[in-house]
């Protein structure tokens, strides 16, 4: 999990301006019939936020608690609780990639390869790499046991990442899709 | 034993298992039609209640018998709450259904609102779903544009609508309350009860929270009937009063040190041995299984010698583990040192503990803090001792905590230092390790 | 009747709804908590509660429970039966603490919480004396000033969460939260979002621990040394109780004292952190008298008798161009006192009501989310009136002055010349004044203007004679609340430097013998006022009396 008050890798990159794209806003908008309270709606804001720029600044936190009658610390509080949302100073890459580290994947590997994957890119984990194109994270268990040691690429598996050289494929083929996209 | 003939994956890898088209032509939602045409709530509510079907969520609580718990006469709205949560590691069994027969799910979800008469249901999936969680949302519009959710299903007077509302990666999400708490936007801590959701659960409504196994469940007993479901399984074991029996077929995941991991539907009952050694391929490498989690991390550990229970919802317990949980088997061999998978196993709960209670939120750090000390080499005797007392005295069997995640990091704790505790006095005595050491980074 | 059985001691609850924690305490039993508060939702989350309960049978059989459950959360009714002693009890308790001490800093020698603190007194009672913890505690940073007067020591928190739950269900504006989970999970506010509400104070109170400081009062003293009396806030009409800490006559803190005919159990910043010109510098100490030369002090024999002197001189020519104004800062006995000190010159004599100094509108809590006025049912109001007694000092002023007359009167009469002595006592907080330079003008017109206040001032640089006047803190008396709640108020200093009490002085004034005694002529005033009947037994207990009938 991040930790708000220390990011774990600063990249010094530039603000992220708001407010909220009208795209964004009205797609929060649009949910509010879904739910019976508003507040229903934090996670799912959250998330539109977080997809579309790669975190969830602190402005949008703000304008997500006024969308929702929400105080900003109450936003923030759901939000921080998931350790999966990140704040501006610590934004995702272009793209976040999960290593499991549940008994089936380490039992297999997991272990190692998150750790050797670290080193790899050069990055801690839940660090981003400096060209931002990847994040790496480890997920607790991502739920594709039969395919361990499994990692994840924002959110699809993949399966029997079992050594380094599949993993370098990986990477390797990440940093060119991030690279088209960057 | 005749081979037997799969129900819930059924359509697994079949051509167009997962759309519409496919799942009609294989007659799905004849039975939804039928029911919506011939039947009342109540009908469908006594017909799986007295089918015997226990929730595949974990809990192993008769589904029928949830539904009853719902206020008589409530002017509504009754809401169900579909937990694709499941983060319980080593298990897979939803996300199976899902990806792969999307349809099944749905009807047994359009069956049980029904049943409860909700209008609304939510289907709550974990983050790390992606690509279910489209297969799912494609399946619903799929469904809505054929009339079979939305306004007045199939031309009946029954409405319903699903959201799919995704979650964050927090294993407390499928903890029921926990979830209904992430599903209003909150923090996930799990409520106190009473009340239980069925009087007062999302938004402060009647609320029936229910595992996707589970609802596919259902679709086969409406459709198939309460003899054909009471035909699989086990019935209650005579010893145990009170177990309930464990009817019906049930997804089985096998992982770990297996030569074929994987997801495997038998009727309840299968020995843990006999799915490991036949549906998992035996354990890799030629070697022997040490021992294996009998269904998800927080049932506990088992060794080898245990492996002939039965994995119904009586089985585990016969062992003092914790039950049957998930059904996730997850294997280790003899070379893997039971520190590491300690230490594994207080890691996911450390990290995952929500913080609300006392017991489980400090609890959860010592236990890994310790355990971590002893992997490393500095165990102390008295260690095994404070360990066993802070599982003993964490969670909903002894009282102390919220919900059951402190009891499910609790018994692998205790059942790993009762089971193996000669491995854990050795390794304190000469502070090696007795197997291959999983390199594990450092947790947090 | 109920009965609910706490260790074997029978209490009688009556039709009250209570939990555990409550029935306990009626048998003077201490179920330990922390995250419980009686004014706050349940969460039953900190596990200190935790105690076996069971049912006695109409055959007299007791059936307990299997295991321990949160007193908090668990309502008792006829025939619980509740045993606090048992070991499933105690382990569960000592286990619970042990667990909070895991991480706890344990800096008690560092900690302002240090002999108030909850970690403390149940870790002496219900607790193990060692550790068995040898791994490193967390040690998350510190966060000062997460308000503008608090700071947030984060190691030292349980996660109780009283105060999250008082921001959002009291004050309403939801400043503090919950941030990360587990065992890393903290309490924080958002950036650029400060716990500034105006009850925000109130979450020290409720913090079990020395996680949540007051800057105020932070390193100030160790709360050993100070001496607590109960008192009543001045700072609005709604009369706070409160707790008045000292220390050899310094005043140190404010704390809100619990009063369900009061205020409930909070206080807001406004009047907890506006007793600091009690401890001013540039308060009067001796009386001035103002001469051709300047102002000089003279002895206080001197001066009351120059003040009755003027009076009786004044009185000799027209007792009517005499007026007293009666602060609503003044205790009820001081202002029957200074009345009955103005009736003892004339009947002619004027006594009027000096102005009530009133601030916008009540302010209602708790707000919606955004600070703005909601719509959800009232816990605390502040109020608009920003003194404590008006409801007193009106009903002294309509004792003794059939023919009404205002505080306007008598700057109509100051400006036609016709005002020969003006005594007004004053006491006004300096955030609220009750006139400006242009009133005090006025009133310098006055032949003889008597001035009893606090601090310099406009009037007092106008007076011919400045009484020094006691602080709220440094007296005994009753002030009477926007609802007629007349509650006792204690001193807890002497006044500072030789000065006297304001009643010692009317008292003087009056030519009573002796040293002035509240309860007493608390007890006058009830027989002599039937409005203000109430206040006949002296005693009005820990929560007061109402003198009238509630509206």
């Amino acid at each position: 999990m991040s930790h708000p008050h220390t990011p774990v890798s600063s990249r010094n990159l530039p603000p992220i301006p708001g407010p909220l794209s009208a795209e964004i806003r009205g797609q929060i908008l649009a949910l509010l019939p879904r739910y019976p309270s508003k507040q229903a709606v934090t996670l799912p804001a959250l998330h539109l936020v977080q997809d579309s720029v790669r975190c969830v600044p602190n402005w949008a936190v703000e304008e997500i608690a006024d969308i929702l009658d929400l105080s900003p610390a109450e936003v923030h509080d759901t939000m921080s609780f998931y350790g999966f949302f990140r704040t501006e100073a610590d934004r995702l890459g272009v793209k976040r990639l999960w290593v499991c580290r549940s008994l089936a994947c380490s039992l297999r590997g997991a272990d190692e390869l998150l750790e050797k994957t670290a080193a790899l890119l050069g990055v801690p984990v839940g660090g981003t790499t400096a060209d931002g194109t990847i994040t790496l994270e480890l997920a607790e268990c991502l739920g594709a046991c039969e395919g361990a040691p499994a990692c994840m690429i924002d959110d699809e598996h993949v399966h029997d990442i079992s050594d380094m050289t599949k993993m370098t494929e990986l990477v390797t083929r990440l940093k060119q899709s991030s690279a088209n996209k960057h | 034993m005749s081979a037997y003939e799969p129900v819930l994956l059924r359509r697994l890898g079949k051509k167009e298992c997962q759309s519409i088209a496919g799942y009609r032509a294989d007659g799905g939602y004849k039975t939804l039609e039928r029911v919506l045409r011939e039947m009342t709530p109540d009908q469908v509510t006594t017909q799986v209640k007295d089918s015997g079907l226990r929730g595949r969520g974990g809990a192993g609580f008769p589904t029928g018998l949830k539904w009853t718990f719902l206020p008589k006469g409530h002017p509504g709205p009754v809401y169900l709450c579909v937990n694709c949560d499941e983060s319980e590691p080593c298990t897979f069994n939803n996300r199976v259904l899902i990806e792969n027969d999307p349809h099944q799910v749905i009807e047994g979800i359009i069956l049980a609102s029904y049943a409860i008469r909700a209008k609304t249901a939510y289907f709550y999936v974990r983050y790390e779903y992606g690509f279910g969680t489209r297969q799912i949302q494609k399946a619903i519009d799929e469904a809505y544009e054929a009339g079979i959710l939305g306004n007045k299903i199939l031309g009946t007077d029954y409405s319903l609508d699903i959201f799919v509302h995704r979650g964050a990666a927090a294993y407390i999400c499928g903890e029921e309350t926990g979830l209904i708490e992430s599903l209003e936007g909150k923090r996930a801590w799990p409520r106190i009860k009473p009340p239980f959701p069925a009087i007062e659960g999302a938004f402060r409504k009647p609320t029936i929270v229910n595992n996707p196994e589970t609802l596919a469940n259902v679709v086969h007993i409406m459709d198939r009937g309460i003899e054909w479901f009471k035909s699989l399984g086990v019935p209650p074991d005579p010893k145990n009063p009170r177990d309930a029996g464990s009817y019906g077929p049930k997804l089985y995941c096998v992982s770990g040190h297996v030569n074929k991991p994987g997801i495997v539907e038998l009727p309840m009952g299968v020995t843990l041995r006999e799915l490991v050694d036949k549906h998992g391929g035996g354990v890799w490498k030629g070697r022997k299984a040490k021992g294996a989690i009998p269904g998800g991390n927080s049932m506990g550990v088992i060794p080898e010698s245990e492996f002939d229970i039965p994995l119904d919802f009586n089985g585990p317990g016969t062992v003092k583990a914790l039950g049957l949980g998930t059904a996730a088997v997850t294997v280790f061999d003899e070379e893997t040192s039971i520190v590491d998978v300690l230490y594994n196993l207080c890691r996911f709960f450390a990290h995952e503990s929500c913080g609300q209670c006392t017991p489980c939120r400090e609890g959860t750090g010592w236990m890994l803090k310790i355990v971590e000390r002893i992997r490393n080499g500095q165990g102390r005797r008295e260690d095994l001792d404070i360990l066993e007392e802070v599982a003993d005295r964490i969670g909903i069997m002894p009282g102390t905590t919220i919900c059951g995640l402190a009891d499910g990091a609790g018994w692998p704790v205790k059942t790993a230092i009762r089971k193996f505790r000669p491995e854990f006095e050795s390794y304190l005595k000469e502070g090696t390790r007795g197997g291959v050491r999983l390199k594990m980074a450092g947790a947090h | 009747m109920a009965t609910v059985l706490v260790n074997d001691i029978p209490v009688d609850i009556g039709d009250e709804k209570l939990n555990c924690i409550q029935a306990a305490e009626r048998a003077g039993v201490t179920i330990p908590h922390y995250c419980w508060h009686p004014a706050l939702s349940v969460v039953a989350s900190c596990r200190m509660c935790l105690v076996m309960v069971g049912e006695k049978k109409p055959d007299g059989t007791v059936a307990m429970q299997p295991k321990v459950v949160p007193g908090c959360q668990t309502p008792v009714k006829d025939g619980t039966v509740i045993q606090t002693l048992d070991p499933k009890s105690t382990g569960a308790q000592q286990s619970t603490l042990e667990s909070l001490l895991l991480n706890h800093p344990l800096d008690c020698p560092v900690c302002d919480k240090a002999g108030e603190c909850l970690l403390q007194d149940y870790s002496f009672q219900f607790g193990k004396a060692t550790s068995r913890m040898v791994d490193e505690k967390n040690t998350p940073p510190n966060k000062p000033n997460i308000g503008p007067n608090i700071s947030l020591f984060t190691d030292r928190c349980i996660m109780c969460s009283r105060c999250v739950r008082f921001t959002r269900e009291v004050a309403g504006t939801a400043e503090l939260h919950v941030v990360q989970r587990g065992n890393h999970s903290e309490i924080d506010v958002f950036p650029g979002h400060p716990i500034d509400n105006k009850l925000a104070s109130n979450v020290v109170d409720l913090c079990p621990v020395g996680a949540l400081a007051s800057n105020d009062f932070l390193y100030k003293q160790r709360v050993w040394n100070l001496k607590t009396v109960k008192s009543v806030c001045t700072g609005c009409s709604t009369g706070c109780s409160i707790n008045l800490d000292t220390n050899k006559s310094v005043v140190y803190r404010l704390r809100p004292r619990f009063n369900p005919r009061a205020q409930g159990h909070f206080m807001c910043d406004e009047g907890r952190l506006g007793y600091h010109n009690v401890n001013s510098a540039l308060r009067f100490t001796k009386p001035l008298e103002r001469t051709n030369s300047g102002t000089q002090a003279i002895d206080w024999q001197q001066s009351v008798a120059k003040i009755d002197q003027s009076v009786r001189s004044a009185a000799q020519t027209d007792a009517g161009k005499i007026w007293f104004v009666l602060s609503p800062f003044l205790t009820t006995e001081e202002a029957w006192l200074l009345a009955s000190y103005a009736r003892s010159i004339s009947p002619f004599c004027r006594i009027v009501s000096g102005p009530v100094p009133s601030h916008g509108v009540d302010d209602n809590y708790p707000k919606d989310r955004k600070g703005n006025p909601s719509t959800n049912p009232v816990k605390f109001t502040i109020r608009a009136e920003k003194c404590p007694n008006r409801r007193g000092i009106e009903a002294v002023v309509a004792h003794f002055q059939k023919s009404p007359a205002t505080f306007a009167d008598l700057l109509a009469a100051c400006d036609r010349g016709e005002v020969a002595v003006a005594f007004v006592t004053s006491g006004y907080s300096t955030a609220f004044p009750a006139w400006g330079t242009e009133t005090a003008e006025r009133l310098g017109k006055a032949g003889f203007l008597i001035v009893h206040d606090m601090l310099p001032s406009a009037l007092s640089d106008a007076a011919a004679i400045v009484i020094p006047a006691a602080a709220f803190s440094e007296k005994d008396g009753t002030y009477i609340n926007h609802a007629g709640l007349a509650q006792t108020t204690e001193a807890g200093c002497v006044p500072q430097r030789g000065a006297r009490t304001d009643g010692q002085i009317y008292l003087d004034l009056l030519g009573r013998r002796g040293l002035v005694r509240a309860i007493e002529i608390r007890k006058e005033i009830g027989k002599a006022v039937p409005a203000l009947a109430a206040l006949a037994t002296g005693e009005l207990g820990e929560h007061g009396v109402f003198v009238t009938a509630r509206a």
